[in-house]
């Protein structure tokens, strides 16, 4: 894939406000794409949800917020860091209704169907990369 | 109260943090009888190291401000020759941080932002040394001299910048309360009908307020219903549709049922592709709808008048 990176953000974690800095960025970004008024709610919810989860799992972490082009098409990515206790059962997780933290467990799994693109890679005791793209049709 | 005395206590201001400061900043005893020892060079200049201080000040636009008469200045003036001779005490103990603390405030008080008083202690250390450069014939000496104001100088702006900092940290405590006491208004709609308009980001605390705040007064009202009216929260992900949902549940253990209105089309999509169930709600997108619905609950409707009633028709009626 030929994709360009046109904007590039690194965004701090650290407290239940960086949730709502990071979500704005996302949505914004996915506004300069040109996403409809549907696309933008998903971005914006999914941002919303995993950074939830960087914050209530691993307490802090960073987020990058990035700006595609792939020929005509535009795209949000956000990748999500961290270093904490990471995902014993990444499958179990994403299949929903799973949760450790007394919540309805479909942070995951939900905004896995939010979004174009979705990628887990979790090493117990290590931390988490949580990765989704939303691309415009082309 | 006292507010530099709150800041002792908020920056933890005690004998154990004034050695740690002291310790981390060198200023030792040696150096404190050091400048006590200057006392007689300090009054010596005294006044000519204020008068240029003072040029300094009134000859900027934005520092001049601050001395809007001559009364002003001439107060100031007596004050700041106190505050230099106070550098000269060769005390550096909690009643010379609490008078620090004391000026930071009343600078803070008056607006007068950390760069002046950075920029003002730069002119100060820049007076001093060129005064104890030309009274001392020993550079030597003049130079520990200066060193030893340095210290203490630089002692002082550090407790002056985390007064500022206190201070305004203090203010935005204040101003989040407010917001979190104006955001979760419970209007009454009519009897035994509850309106809570939502607006802006649901955090986990405002979550928890808005699940208090609608069991209070559903049992205050003894209300029979609640709407709670989402067009102001811009994301409903997982979290605030989780606290909605338990509130509703809790709502049901009182007896009372609750509406939600003010769903758009694009929140109503990404609630279902999130897969979350809010099956156990009534859901209306307009606040009307649901006003329509809670007076059908509680056994009324809202009905037109026609001009062929009589006038003393009530226009809500008892179903």
């Amino acid at each position: 894939m030929a994709e360009s990176v046109l904007e590039h953000h690194e965004m701090q974690i650290q407290n239940e406000d960086d949730i709502v800095l990071v979500r704005r960025k996302a949505r914004d970004i996915a506004q300069a794409c040109g996403f409809d008024i549907f696309a933008v709610s998903a971005v914006t919810t999914a941002a919303s949800e995993l950074a939830r989860n960087v914050w209530v799992h691993a307490g802090q972490g960073i987020a990058f917020v990035e700006r595609l082009a792939d020929g005509a098409r535009s795209g949000v990515r956000v990748v999500f860091k961290d270093e904490g206790p990471g995902i014993p059962d990444v499958e179990r997780v994403l299949s929903g209704g799973y949760s450790t933290a007394k919540s309805m467990g479909l942070g995951l799994s939900g905004s896995r169907r939010l979004v174009d693109e979705f990628s887990i890679e979790s090493t117990v005791g290590q931390g988490t990369t949580v990765t989704f793209v939303k691309w415009t049709p082309y | 109260m006292d507010d530099h005395r709150k800041y002792m206590r908020v920056l933890k201001l005690d004998e154990a943090e004034l050695a740690s400061r002291r310790a981390f900043f060198e200023i030792t005893d040696e150096d404190l009888g050091r400048l006590a020892a200057l006392r007689p060079f300090a009054e010596k200049y005294t006044d000519a190291i204020v008068e240029q201080f003072y040029e300094l000040l009134l000859g900027h636009p934005e520092t001049k401000k601050f001395f809007p008469d001559a009364a002003t200045v001439k107060r100031v003036k007596r004050s700041q020759r106190d505050y230099f001779l106070g550098l000269f005490a060769g005390k550096c103990d909690l009643a010379y941080v609490e008078d620090r603390l004391r000026v930071g405030k009343a600078h803070e008080h008056i607006g007068l932002s950390t760069k002046w008083y950075h920029g003002a202690y730069r002119k100060y250390l820049q007076l001093i040394s060129h005064y104890l450069f030309q009274e001392l014939n020993d550079v030597g000496k003049a130079r520990e001299a200066v060193d030893s104001i340095q210290k203490l100088v630089s002692f002082d702006t550090a407790l002056a910048t985390d007064t500022y900092l206190a201070a305004k940290l203090d203010a935005i405590e204040r101003h989040q309360a407010a917001i979190r006491e104006l955001s979760t208004p419970v209007i009454r709609v009519h009897h035994r009908i509850l309106l809570m308009p939502l607006v802006g980001a649901i955090d986990s605390r405002r979550a928890n307020q808005v699940m208090d705040s609608v069991l209070l007064k559903v049992v205050e009202a003894q209300a029979k219903c609640i709407i709670i009216d989402i067009a102001g929260v811009p994301v409903v992900d997982t979290k605030v549709a989780d606290s909605l949902v338990k509130t509703t549940a809790a709502v049901h253990l009182l007896g009372a049922e609750t509406i939600l209105t003010g769903i758009t089309a694009q929140v109503a999509r990404t609630i279902v592709q999130l897969g979350v169930d809010i099956s156990t709600m009534h859901t209306l997108s307009r606040l009307a709808e649901g006003i329509e619905l809670a007076l059908s609950l509680v056994g009324k409707s809202i009905q037109s008048t026609k001009r062929t009633r009589k006038p003393s028709k009530r226009t809500v009626k008892r179903g």
